[in-house]
């Protein structure tokens, strides 16, 4: 489907603030007491981005006059609940993050805040992550994977935002086991995304124009997908097939920048070199990963309706061709 | 209630009269217009009826096949549960699947929900606009009764779309479905369309007892 800027923002940065608020509520039981001005600003950088996240997220809605009715279907939309969840994990979140500018808040605060922010963000990633798995017709997506895919890569990029930020604070210890977790974590990311591609893969290959009317008389070839053309102006649920060397290009793009860099940085922070320069590089290009990982999870994605708008390969005629017959090459040998 | 469009395969000829006069009438309608912005350059706009054109088989038993493709107003619409504002609803009265554009945000959720491609964005308007199976003439009770049906199956020279109501099992399109194998589309995406399709295949001639007796007594 076509991938806009709303929705890579929304998608991309409540992961990010999720993973950030996550790592915080683990670091306020871990780092001593007199690091709460590190949580503080960690707290402020997730509310931050939180915020765009939810700005971009009114520009998705191409009527956000018709908003005040988005909770009407919470028993069934996931969007409703998306709806609901997010915005009680950025108010809470809001809360976490702006008390301690305003009020006198000690150790305590970013125990019991962080963990219930944490536990807010979690289900804000879950359902938002639900809501793309639960589409049947979006046969890319339809699967665990998605919600696996979305939480990891989500909370592993808040991990290398809390690791730029205790490294920026030169916190050593800190920074060492939080290292350690995440390169277990970049790993479980790259398989998790390898899995996927590969349902990515089977999903393209599945679904032609002899899938698309379900009669005995195959193979179907369209030759008219009923005036339209790419890129589907006004069908944004379909989306041309990208080239295969723009699709491979970016996932080795992915691959470098959300799984070797990072691994990278990851070794030159437990070796102790550069502390504060190299995790805000990791952080950054985890960041850019996750911003072309989610643009080819939209661009990328094979609705069932493509059956009807494939591009497929063209076949050459059987009749029609330069090649001479094979009738026509006997009867000049017997010539 | 179902109402629904037969669509007999054999019949149709892909002239597509059908996706003209939907355009015809939906953009003159009172309910939903169809937007043109660039109609004379720009071919590829909104439509809520499209004729995909088909080659089936392999060389030498090539043809070609017509499947005019709407909205399919399924039993188990999976475009309105998704809808987070209830814009997309199915009416209980007649099973028709519409959208109340004055709560439609335009997310376009329903879109993807759908498994037919068969909703389209209007970004004009900001929201998702499609076929409403022409329920603004089926209602006018002004228009004669042989007008209130859908444009396009008022339309079709070869009377190859049939309209009628699903449920009624006596209706002419329950028993042309029951007795011609019609099937819908995509059945494993579970969304139970009430649009049916009659295959291509040879239409079994129906002869009446009287027609026995007439053609006896003329040549006998």
């Amino acid at each position: 489907m076509r991938p806009t800027t709303p929705l890579l923002l929304i998608t991309v940065l409540q992961g990010l603030s999720g993973g950030i608020t996550m790592a915080v509520a683990a670091f306020s039981f871990l780092l001593p007491p007199a690091s709460d001005s590190v949580l503080r600003n960690a707290l402020l950088l997730s509310f931050a981005v939180a915020v765009i996240g939810g700005i971009s997220s009114f520009f998705h809605m191409h009527r956000p006059q018709a908003g005040k009715y988005i909770l009407r279907r919470l028993k069934t939309s996931w969007l409703s609940r998306e709806a609901l969840t997010t915005g009680l994990y950025a108010m809470i979140l809001g809360v976490v993050a702006l008390g301690p500018l305003v009020l006198p808040v000690n150790s305590w605060w970013y125990w019991v805040g962080g963990v219930l922010a944490s536990l807010a963000a979690l289900a804000a990633m879950f359902v938002t992550a639900m809501l793309y798995a639960t589409i049947p017709a979006m046969r890319s997506w339809h699967s665990p994977l998605t919600v696996l895919s979305m939480m990891a890569v989500g909370l592993s990029s808040g991990g290398y935002a809390m690791l730029a930020v205790l490294g920026l604070s030169h916190l050593t210890s800190p920074v060492h086991r939080l290292a350690i977790f995440m390169l277990l974590a970049t790993i479980v990311v790259a398989g998790i995304k390898l899995l996927q591609w590969k349902l990515f893969r089977d999903a393209r290959r599945s679904l032609n124009a002899a899938t698309g009317t379900g009669m005995p008389r195959a193979p179907y070839r369209i030759i008219d997908t009923g005036t339209t053309r790419p890129p589907y102006q006004t069908q944004t649920q379909v989306w041309p097939d990208l080239p295969l060397s723009l699709r491979g290009g970016l996932e080795a793009v992915v691959g470098l920048t959300m799984v070797l860099l990072p691994l990278g940085v990851i070794v030159g922070t437990l070796d102790g070199s550069g502390l504060g320069l190299l995790t805000v590089l990791g952080a950054l290009s985890f960041l850019f990963g996750t911003f072309v990982e989610r643009w080819l999870f939209f661009g990328d994605a094979t609705h069932s309706s493509k059956v009807w708008f494939v591009d497929q390969d063209k076949v050459g005629s059987r009749v029609a061709t330069n090649r001479p017959s094979p009738a026509f090459v006997r009867r000049f040998r017997n010539l | 209630m179902q109402l629904t469009i037969i669509t007999d395969l054999n019949k149709c000829v892909g002239c597509k009269s059908c996706q003209v006069s939907c355009k015809e009438h939906n953009t003159a309608g009172a309910f939903g217009p169809v937007p043109d912005t660039d109609p004379y350059r720009d071919p590829d706009g909104m439509w809520w009826n499209r004729i995909v054109g088909m080659e089936t088989g392999e060389y030498p038993n090539a043809g070609v096949l017509y499947l005019p493709k709407a909205c399919m107003h399924c039993y188990d619409a999976p475009c309105v549960p998704v809808c987070p504002t209830g814009a997309s609803y199915k009416r209980q009265d007649n099973g028709v699947v519409l959208v109340d554009y004055d709560s439609c945000i335009g997310c376009q959720l329903c879109m993807w929900a759908c498994p037919y491609g068969v909703r389209e964005f209007d970004e004009e308007h900001g929201v998702v606009k499609k076929c409403t199976m022409c329920v603004d003439r089926l209602e006018d009770e002004s228009l004669p009764d042989y007008e209130r049906q859908p444009a396009c199956v008022q339309s079709c020279p070869t009377h190859a779309r049939t309209f009628g109501d699903l449920d009624d099992p006596e209706s002419t399109v329950s028993q042309l479905v029951a007795q011609r194998q019609g099937f819908g589309l995509l059945p494993e995406l579970g969304a139970r369309p009430a649009v049916h399709y009659l295959p291509r295949r040879p239409a079994p001639v129906v002869i009446d007892e009287n027609d026995v007796l007439r053609v006896m007594e003329e040549r006998y």
